[in-house]
């Protein structure tokens, strides 16, 4: 029902946006502005930006897509089920994700699941390895993801849909109009994904049962031109899915989880002389249901309100130099079945400086202390700095403190919270190396990441179970990425590949932890002749433990699984695109989690249809 | 979330009381069976995240085969959170209370024989009695007013009838033909149900002290221990026998009375009182190491001579299980599987 409403808004918009762009009017240099302060103030980190051109290479959840293309490992329940992250070899919640440069991970349990997130719908999806807690506040340990709307005000109209249908009874849908003229640009996506998702599990172990899921997502950002000197934003996201969460023997109980957010964010950005001010006022909501067994009504539900009110105030004394000042305050309210009713309220302020004193050389710091009632915050830093020696070498040196505050089932699950435990920090620092030859790119980081206090939930006397400020954990260990490019007359050629190593040791037993695989590589070939397209993917997975004790015998092994995708693009104005792909080619048998087996060779057609 | 409720049931799972196996005491009056588990004990091996196992320590205790279920049947596994085992005289009953599903096996060679896969609802704990088996189901976690007993057919391995017991169901047991059903479960209830096999009802209730956490039968009697308090009641009349209320029972568990003696534990320690005394013991017989944050005397058991302890470890890894002989000398320690939850006997 909800998504028949979301199409029937799609659609009127699309009549209305139609209108607005058969008019002429004069082009407006192109300005975009995607999250100011990720491009300026990473200085000492690299930042991998997923192209367009990927997007469709995979399956749409966010989980596919960073799987293909980027060193995060994820642990997913079976296709589509509950995926959580692990970058540079830490936990779930040390990975940040952001929206539109705001801070989206549940306020409920710290993490984001990768399958609520449709990648289709973003026009713009990057990750940064290491810390970022500074500008980015919690969670931002391992790395970060930023999801975001491009909103610019060259005249534009331009129409995409797109319907991919697969194995499984997979529909795929998107759709996205960008519009921009005079002083308004639109940017509006809408997404659907579902499927039965009953593949059969490799080597006759029988079928996925009770997998079935779909979700639909819906973003709108709007921007208006008052004067060259100040643009009013405004950017909005709802999504909401159902997943029944897949059996691993059929006996088992069948259950169900819904979750939906909705999200809106106001910018006013003000240009006055050497100063920027960017004033943001955002409305977060989660909620999740669970039902335990499908059979019965009952549920349990958690849900969490966030209001955050952001100034940003920058000031470049010249071209060279430029300091920043960020206030925020964050009002969250949450309650749920196991969590009663409660609220906090955290106030940060954070001082950022970027200096360039040479042509080669740049540098930063930051600052960022926050003020609650509800735990003892930390002074948090980030330093960095980059050095170009040639236009074939530059060197990155960043070092940071970081911290993953504890969330609400941490402090207020019922009669279990404990409202005193600290945040969990890190130390951390890392080297870049990035080389530049041509049309080849290379980057490789060696990183360092100390984590203490990390929360564990551990029996207390009367057997109740509290969480403790208990582990601590090392992880270090090196990132490459690759990439490369070559036009030759009629054909395109790009390749790009990752690789990461990665020791995560707990420091009390000195083990791996499990879970977290040594070596992990991606490598995407395309290729592009006159109308046709070619793409190939390829991932490894080493094998993980799945004991705590690194019991070898219990490992998962590694794997290698290949997609292949073609595609052909006709049309008078070349806006017709039929493509196909084929998932796991060789029919790898494969699975993240222990007894949660992924599918075997699968299919997908798909049209793009650009107006 | 999902990570919280699995929390939770592992939470669950931790608070459970070890499985007494009380129809171990059979006597075989046949020609002596063949296969390769005849003589020996079976740790079950809850599991975690992976499925449960068993684990066969031969008699004599210098030999121990992991995950016998697996070897001897081509690498099917037993299912989730395997909780209990109990027994007919040629097949074992394996219960794993996380996928809703019994693995019925022969006992001596462990051949599967055939799955109860329907007709469960997070089923805890069985007992064989007449040709049918009795076995507890918690159903939703979050009630017990839809807790109820399965009675199923041995023959065709069926659910054929569910009594609702009207309060949580835990451990059930059988003394005299009759059933006796703990209403007792994560440290709180203080009833046992009182059920006949004969007409699949409930024909009484006995109450306890609060925290009933495990009962057991021997000598024609019925002890129930409870938070700081041991009782014993006459299994004919199901009158009060007597009863041991102190501070010194504070935090015991895993009541086992065997040989006129009975034994129970608290936190790491073995203790154990004349079945006739009035005040409980002074002292530990035994304290074990345990390293384990919430699997501390995870499963417990005294079989004839010998104490068995097993310590559920960091429920991540495999397990050891510790043999002593009722005088408190340490006579092996043994690796099994995950999460070692109960120990059952061939011989």
């Amino acid at each position: 029902m909800k998504s028949k409403k979301i199409y029937i808004l799609v659609l009127f918009l699309l009549y209305v946006l139609q209108g607005l762009g058969q008019k002429d009017s004069v082009n407006v240099l192109e300005e975009v502005v995607i999250d100011a302060k990720l491009k300026d103030f990473s200085t000492g980190q690299t930042i991998i930006t997923i192209p367009d051109s990927l997007k469709r290479g995979t399956r749409p959840l966010l989980t596919s897509l960073l799987n293909y293309n980027s060193p995060i490992y994820f642990k997913e329940n079976g296709l589509g089920m509950v995926s959580s992250p692990s970058f540079r070899g830490t936990a779930a919640s040390h990975t940040a994700v952001l929206w539109n440069g705001i801070n989206v991970n549940s306020q409920l349990n710290g993490q984001t699941d990768f399958n609520t997130i449709n990648a289709g719908a973003y026009d713009q999806i990057s990750i940064r390895g290491g810390g970022g807690s500074v500008v980015y506040g919690t969670g931002a340990i391992g790395g970060t993801v930023h999801l975001n709307t491009r909103l610019s005000f060259k005249e534009k109209l331009e129409n995409e849909l797109y319907v991919g249908y697969g194995s499984y009874n997979s529909l795929d849908a998107q759709y996205s109009v960008k519009a921009a003229r005079g002083n308004w640009s639109v940017s509006l996506s809408g997404a659907h994904n579902s499927s039965d998702n009953n593949y059969l599990y490799p080597n006759d172990r029988g079928e996925n049962m009770n997998g079935q899921f779909y979700n639909n997502t819906f973003n709108l950002g709007v921007a208006y031109r008052l004067d060259p000197s100040n643009i009013f934003r405004l950017y909005s996201g709802i999504f909401s899915g159902e997943r029944h969460l897949s059996l691993v023997r059929p006996s088992e109980t069948r259950s169900k989880y819904q979750d939906a957010h909705m999200r809106y964010l106001l910018e006013w950005e003000n240009k006055m002389s050497a100063f920027t001010s960017l004033l943001k006022m955002a409305y977060l909501k989660e909620k999740y249901e669970y039902y335990s067994d499908i059979a019965s009504d009952n549920s349990s539900f958690g849900d969490a309100e966030n209001f955050i009110l952001k100034y940003d105030l920058t000031y470049s004394v010249s071209e060279k130099m430029q300091f920043s000042t960020v206030l925020s305050n964050t009002n969250t309210k949450g309650k749920g079945s196991n969590l009663g009713e409660n609220s906090r309220n955290i106030f940060s302020v954070v001082i950022l400086m970027k200096h360039r004193p040479t042509e080669k050389f740049s540098y930063e710091s930051g600052i960022r202390k926050e003020v609650t009632g509800n735990y003892e915050s930390p002074i948090l830093f980030s330093s960095s700095g980059i050095y170009r020696f040639s236009d074939l070498y530059r060197l990155k040196v960043n070092a940071s403190r970081n911290f993953r505050i504890p969330t609400y089932n941490d402090l207020y699950w019922t009669s279990a919270g404990r409202p005193g435990l600290k945040p969990e920090t890190s130390w951390q620092g890392e080297i870049g190396n990035e080389f530049k030859w041509r049309q080849l790119e290379l980057n490789l980081t060696g990183y360092y990441i100390a984590i203490k206090d990390m929360i564990r939930w551990l029996p207390e006397s009367g057997g109740v179970w509290r969480p403790r400020n208990e582990d601590e954990v090392h992880t270090y260990g090196t990132e490459a990425y690759l990439q490369w490019e070559k036009g030759l007359g009629e054909i395109q050629v790009a390749l790009r590949g990752s690789y990461s190593f990665t020791i995560s040791e707990n420091q009390q037993t000195g083990k791996q932890l499990i879970y977290v695989p040594f070596h992990k590589a991606t490598f995407m070939g395309q290729g592009n002749f006159k109308s046709w397209e070619i793409e190939y993917q390829l991932l490894y997975n080493g094998e993980v433990f799945t004991r705590s004790d690194n019991n070898s015998r219990y490992n998962l092994n590694s794997y290698m699984v290949s997609n292949i995708g073609a595609s052909y693009t006709f049309g008078k104005n070349d806006n017709y695109q039929l493509g196909g792909r084929v998932q796991n080619v060789f029919n790898t048998a494969y699975e993240t989690v222990e007894n949660r087996w992924m599918p075997g060779r699968n299919f997908n057609i798909n049209l793009t249809f650009i107006f | 979330m999902m990570r919280i409720i699995k929390l939770l049931l592992v939470v669950f799972a931790a608070f459970l009381f070890n499985s007494c196996n009380k129809d171990d005491d059979t006597v075989l009056e046949q020609p002596s069976p063949a296969g390769d588990y005849v003589d020996g004990i079976f740790v079950l091996n809850e599991g975690s995240q992976s499925a449960g196992t068993v684990t066969f320590i031969r008699s004599g205790l210098q030999s121990a085969e992991q995950e016998i279920y697996a070897a001897v049947n081509d690498g099917d596994d037993l299912g989730n959170y395997a909780q209990s085992i109990f027994f007919t005289e040629e097949l074992a009953f394996i219960i794993s209370g996380g996928s809703n599903l019994i693995t019925v096996v022969d006992r001596y060679t462990f051949e599967l024989a055939g799955k109860i896969d329907s007709g469960l609802a997070a089923p805890r704990y069985g007992v064989a009695v007449g040709g049918k088996a009795y076995v507890t189901n918690q159903a939703a976690w979050d009630s017990s007013d839809d807790d109820y007993i399965a009675v199923i057919d041995i023959e065709s391995l069926t659910v054929e009838e569910t009594v609702i017991a009207g309060s949580v169901v835990e451990d059930i047991i059988e003394g005299n033909g009759l059933l006796y059903v703990q209403n007792a479960a994560y440290g709180s209830g203080n009833q046992i149900s009182i059920f006949n096999p004969s007409n699949n009802t409930i024909e009484g209730t006995i109450t306890t002290g609060d925290g009933l956490n495990s009962i057991d039968i021997e000598n024609n009697m019925l002890y129930a221990l409870s938070s700081g308090r041991l009782e014993s009641f006459d299994l004919s009349t199901h009158n009060s026998i007597s009863e041991i209320t102190s501070e010194g029972l504070t935090g015991a568990q895993n009541l086992n009375v065997e040989n006129g003696k009975i034994y129970y534990t608290i936190n790491n320690g073995v203790y154990f009182i004349e079945a006739t005394a009035t005040e409980p013991a002074a002292s530990p017989l035994i304290e074990y190491h345990s390293n384990s944050d919430y699997g501390v005397m995870y499963g417990f058991e005294v079989k004839d001579e010998h104490i068995f302890i097993a310590d559920g470890g960091d429920f991540a890894s495999n397990s050891f299980v510790q043999v002593f002989t009722t005088g408190g000398e340490l006579l092996e320690t043994i690796e099994v599987g995950v999460g070692p939850n109960g120990f059952y006997f061939n011989d």
